[in-house]
């Protein structure tokens, strides 16, 4: 099962990849911002799996879940400062 | 065991293709509104599989529970998160996509996503 | 100075998550010693909860819970929990931050001594982060209130 589980974490850091293409090079700031958030989904998968891997998800839990709040206000913060500043 | 097994490695095969299929819309749709719609609903349900999967592997214990805390939180935050940066595009001003739009603007402007 | 949000949406959501993000900040601090995180995580949780507070119910109610005189306070009162915890333990006999000697005025064994000492420190730490990102938060959000203020510091 770990090698599957490295498998799948390999796959998913490959899907990181393509998405920072969006991040890097997205038309606009609203780009960027979907894509970091894309970005931020896909982390928190691959934090529990090295918690798998590693056999100790009871401390990546806290990290993962963290990770998760983060990107979420982060994400609204931004949208809020867009929408107050009115232009893309 | 071997139930468990198949049932984790199904489990996260599909999330793992719904979080491809997102990177997918995420690089190749036309504009913003769209490939948010792409990563919003895609990487909501594929965190789901994997967080399923994750506690059919780990069996029933605080560990699962907390996991069923992230999926929970997820489901609630990230269409929150989604909604509200759309709705700032739509407040700076940036149009949807349509085919009428896009044969007017010229090629360049397409490209860049069909933004204003 | 931000107005409060006409989104609907993002308020409820802010009023249902808001609660459990400060007890999941507390479980933060509480656990530090045998989970990750600990006082300045635990702190930057609960200073995460008032900013989406602010972002999304608007400054102003924010201020109500939070204001800019009581983060100042709050950050001094945490330092000063670190700092006389370890001046605290200097006075005993020990080194600094060496809470096996607390054991004296406590009544316990010196190991729970070290676990409640080092609890105290992650309160203390916790106070005084929160207080200075909050203080951090509201400098940014105000900043075109008083642009004078920051003219003058050039």
């Amino acid at each position: 099962m770990t090698q599957f589980f490295m498998i799948i974490g390999v796959g998913m850091c490959v899907l990181v990849l393509l998405c920072l293409y969006r991040a890097t090079f997205g038309p606009t700031i609203l780009n960027r911002a979907a894509g970091i958030s894309a970005i931020g989904t896909k982390t928190l998968i691959i934090l529990l799996l090295m918690g798998v891997i590693y056999d100790r998800i009871d401390m990546f839990i806290d990290i993962s879940m963290v990770y998760a709040l983060l990107n979420f206000i982060g994400t609204v913060v931004l949208a809020k400062y867009l929408e107050r500043s009115g232009e893309v | 065991m071997i139930v468990k097994d198949v049932l984790v490695i199904l489990f996260m095969l599909g999330g793992f293709f719904l979080f491809f299929t997102a990177t997918l819309g995420l690089l190749r749709l036309p504009d913003f509104f769209t490939r948010l719609h792409a990563t919003g609903k895609g990487d909501t349900l594929a965190a789901l599989w994997f967080l399923v999967a994750l506690a059919v592997h780990h069996g029933f214990s605080l560990t699962s529970a907390k996991i069923v805390f992230i999926a929970v939180f997820l489901f609630l935050a990230q269409p929150t998160a989604t909604h509200a940066i759309s709705r700032a595009a739509f407040r700076c001003g940036v149009r949807p996509w349509t085919l009428e739009r896009a044969v007017l603007l010229d090629e360049d402007t397409v490209e860049q996503g069909g933004e204003k | 100075m931000i107005q409060e949000s006409d989104d609907v949406i993002v308020k409820a959501v802010a009023r249902l998550l808001v609660p459990f993000i400060v007890v999941y900040a507390l479980y933060v601090v509480m656990h530090g010693h045998y989970s990750p995180g600990g006082g300045f995580q635990g702190g930057v949780i609960l200073a995460a909860s008032f900013v989406l507070l602010g972002v999304s119910h608007g400054l102003e109610k924010t201020r109500r819970r939070m204001s800019e005189k009581a983060a100042m306070v709050l950050s001094s009162i945490g330092v000063l929990i670190y700092g006389g915890i370890g001046a605290l333990c200097l006075i005993l006999g020990g080194n600094y931050l060496d809470y096996a000697k607390l054991g004296k005025i406590l009544r316990v064994t010196p190991a729970e001594a070290r676990s409640l000492g080092i609890l105290g420190v992650e309160i203390g730490v916790a106070l005084a982060v929160m207080a200075v990102m909050c203080t951090v938060f509201f400098a940014i959000f105000t900043a075109e209130e008083s642009p004078e203020d920051y003219r003058s510091l050039e």
